[in-house]
């Protein structure tokens, strides 16, 4: 059999995969949940955006053809990004919950010379961090899972928040950590307390000061143009 | 639809003609729109002719599931599991969630059942922004009267008002949970100035985001704020299939399919919140569509057959701008930030035919005009669209792609095309639901003890949105909603509750001649291969 299947067209070659163990057949300009659908397969669980790549809904696990060797690694990744590849074999990793809530009330962090402080309070693994890097292969996003943990960890909230910019909550990296980290939620309280603490902008509160002063209302009344002045 | 020209044929035409010229064909925009906007495609229309909307024109894919039977029949719940709640959310999406965090906060005992999970839904796929009149060039009034006008006059000027007012509170209110916002290059984000965008339709500059991605931004931090949040309680995987009436009418919570179990779960409830979202997933008129997976109306059905009432539901939203191709990735949003910045539409023979900036609608009947009429681009697979000129964009202002629209490129990276080099496919695609539930300000509709919020809610947007006006409904309505629902859960109820108000749905369904045996709410898309009927046998076996 030959590795790409038959002639290429304008939809790439038709290709053939194994998906939670079902034989498929699908064009490589498909993603893997196209594929899924199009074999008539029932989809009610692990899709979101459908293609976006936003939604962290889609988790899979993939082996590509070849990969069977010891220490060829399976790779995790989106479905709705992944395109089919002959000889692939895809499973659908179901949602991924922390072990622990680790609960904290954002309001309650309000003091700034104390709430990086709590940062390893809430989150007691996380200066445990062995460097294994296995957040940062498990994120298909290639965000620098590890180095976020070790800034957060440390308090340095301001550096570390913009590393999780492109996260989508998949929770691949809370399965993949071996200490119990949970990275994904720590990147959120990491966020979270970077905009909570030090985002004051003045226009806002200026608009705020005049709504609460009764200067700044609404004429629901108001005869409005028909085109904009 | 003509054949259109094909794609080799048009990219000669393009690359000859580069950078095209403006349209220089006089335009009457509202002739346009009436004759190529799908709004205005009377054979996709039927009229209803049961319910408190019988005699209004509705698409006729939403049509046969607001005329539709309950999956949900008397001796099914009676020996179903039951659980008690002061506010049952019906929705995980961005207004279920801010819904579930006030009611929460007002004291109530909160559960929210996710058809898919918590946070599933179209406000993480929301690129462009939020509104809210922040600049000191700007006001509430403003914000006000371009929200009237972009709707065309049809929205509830009580509830447009209550959105604008809002404004500014919600955006505080998202940075207290912990949001970010961009803020003007060379200001501080302690006593700066937000970044702010003007919008098709807006009269100042009021788009406040977090570069392409504010809905991504602002879901994940609904989510966690959610999760963390005492006294609410997440439900995946429990789609909602009915509600529950008590003896008066009132609604007292809902019957949910337990998907993992596959048996039904009651919810009795002091109040619940609909906020189901949108319906992009019916794909009216076959178009495509760029919502999430779960949006195909559910809400509507549910509040339909309580008898709530419902209205501009012929009114829909077509995003200009859609990937035409490939089929796989056929629907997604292309951002009206790249015409912001100066992308330029062009058709089969390499002219421009419309003023990229245009109202979204009359930019949608425009495109959809020169497809029509033969002039669009045609590929060999059979999808038909326009150029978005990304190429001469790049030209006139290097590295705009890479710096400016970001997720532009990584969606043309998976469409297989340079944007640098290659015009991309693009057409209209389905993208809100500008009608809906009809609510009052504080959320309450038409049946007593039923709210709803978000984009399943009506009379907001009249009907057309202006653009950030969506992520500022969710906020401004959900925590409305979320409030008054936790007051209206402590009221005494008057039992006994269950699915009563379905023999009467059922003699309304027959004396207007309707079959009984189609069911709803959908829950999946057509191609979601999934059979509800199936499903709930199989449980009961």
């Amino acid at each position: 059999m030959s590795r790409e299947g038959d002639e290429p067209d304008a939809r790439g070659a038709r290709v053939r995969l194994r998906f939670e163990g079902q034989e498929l057949e699908a064009r490589t300009d498909a993603s893997l949940v196209q594929a899924w659908l199009d074999a008539g397969l029932p989809l009610v669980e692990n899709v979101g955006c459908m293609g976006q790549g936003v939604c962290g809904a889609c988790r899979v696990l993939v082996r590509r053809e070849g990969e069977h060797a010891p220490g060829e690694s399976v790779q995790t990744a989106l479905a709705c990004e992944t395109r089919c590849e002959h000889g692939m074999e895809v499973t659908f990793v179901d949602p991924i919950s922390a072990r622990r809530p680790r609960p904290y009330d954002l309001r309650a962090l309000g003091d700034s010379w104390t709430a990086f402080d709590r940062i390893p309070e809430i989150f007691p693994e996380a200066p445990h961090c062995r460097h294994c890097g296995g957040c940062d292969r498990a994120c298909p996003k290639g965000i620098e899972v590890e180095r976020m943990v070790g800034l957060a960890s440390v308090g340095r909230a301001f550096d570390a928040a913009p590393l999780f910019d492109e996260c989508v909550m998949c929770n691949l990296c809370i399965a993949a950590c071996p200490e119990h980290i949970d990275p994904a939620h720590l990147g959120q309280l990491v966020r979270r307390l970077v905009a909570s603490l030090a985002l004051r902008p003045a226009d806002l509160m200026a608009r705020l000061r005049e709504i609460e002063a009764g200067t700044q209302t609404v004429d629901v009344e108001a005869e409005i143009p028909e085109e904009a002045p | 639809m003509s054949a259109g020209v094909p794609r080799e044929v048009a990219l000669d035409a393009w690359r000859a003609r580069r950078p095209a010229s403006p349209t220089t064909a006089p335009l009457d925009r509202d002739a346009l729109v009436r004759r190529f906007h799908p709004d205005h495609d009377a054979n996709a229309m039927v009229t209803l002719r049961v319910g408190s909307a019988a005699g209004a024109r509705c698409p006729a894919e939403l049509a046969a599931l607001l005329q539709a039977g309950s999956p949900v029949r008397d001796v099914d719940i009676a020996g179903a599991p039951h659980r008690e709640t002061d506010v049952l959310v019906i929705g995980g999406g961005g207004a279920g969630c801010v819904a579930a965090l006030e009611a929460a906060r007002a004291g109530a005992r909160v559960l929210v059942a996710s058809k898919l999970r918590l946070g599933d839904g179209n406000t993480v796929m929301a690129e462009g922004g939020i509104q809210a009149a922040v600049g000191e060039d700007d006001s509430l009034q403003r914000h006000f009267e371009d929200t009237v006008r972009a709707g065309r006059f049809a929205a509830d000027r009580v509830l447009a008002a209550a959105l604008v007012s809002d404004g500014p509170a919600a955006i505080r209110w998202l940075i207290g949970e912990g949001m970010s916002f961009d803020v003007e290059p060379g200001t501080h984000r302690m006593g700066g100035r937000l970044r702010r965008a003007r919008v098709g339709g807006a009269s100042a500059a009021r788009l406040l985001s977090l570069r392409d991605q504010t809905g991504l931004e602002m879901m994940r931090v609904l989510r966690e704020a959610v999760r963390l949040q005492p006294g609410v309680e997440a439900l995946d995987g429990h789609p909602a299939l009915e509600l529950l009436t008590d003896a008066r009418g009132a609604c007292a919570g809902a019957v949910l399919f337990d998907r993992e179990r596959r048996r039904l779960a009651l919810v009795h409830a002091g109040a619940t919140i609909v906020a189901t979202g949108g319906a992009g997933r019916l794909h009216l008129r076959g178009f495509p569509t760029s919502n999430h997976y779960g949006a195909t109306a559910d809400g509507l059905a549910l509040a339909y057959r309580l008898g709530a009432a419902l209205r501009e539901l012929d009114s829909f939203q077509y995003h200009p701008t859609g990937l035409a191709a490939p089929a796989g990735l056929a629907g997604l949003l292309v951002s009206e930030a790249a015409r912001a910045a100066g992308a330029r539409l062009v058709n089969g023979c390499g002219e421009r035919f419309v003023d990229e900036l245009a109202p979204r609608d009359v930019v949608a009947a425009a495109i959809l005009r020169e497809l029509e009429e033969g002039r669009g681009v045609a590929t060999r697979d059979g999808a038909l669209g326009v150029f978005l000129d990304t190429p001469s964009l790049e030209a006139e202002t290097p590295g705009v792609l890479r710096d400016r629209l970001v997720t532009l490129c990584h969606l043309a990276d998976r469409a297989g095309v340079d944007p640098a080099r290659e015009p991309l496919l693009v057409r209209p695609t389905l993208h809100y639901q500008n009608g809906g539930v009809a609510i009052d300000p504080t959320g309450r509709t038409s049946v007593s003890r039923l709210f709803a919020c978000g984009e399943v809610a009506g009379g907001i947007h009249g009907r057309n949105r202006l653009m950030g006006n969506a992520l500022l409904e969710l906020v401004a309505f959900g925590r409305r909603a979320g409030v008054a629902a936790a007051h209206e859960a402590r009221a005494p109820r008057s039992g006994p509750i269950g699915v009563a108000h379905l023999s009467d749905w059922q003699r309304a369904m027959i004396a207007a001649g309707l079959p009984l045996d189609a069911c709803s709410p959908q829950l999946f898309p057509s191609y979601g291969n999934f059979d509800l009927a199936a499903a709930l046998t199989e449980g009961v076996a």
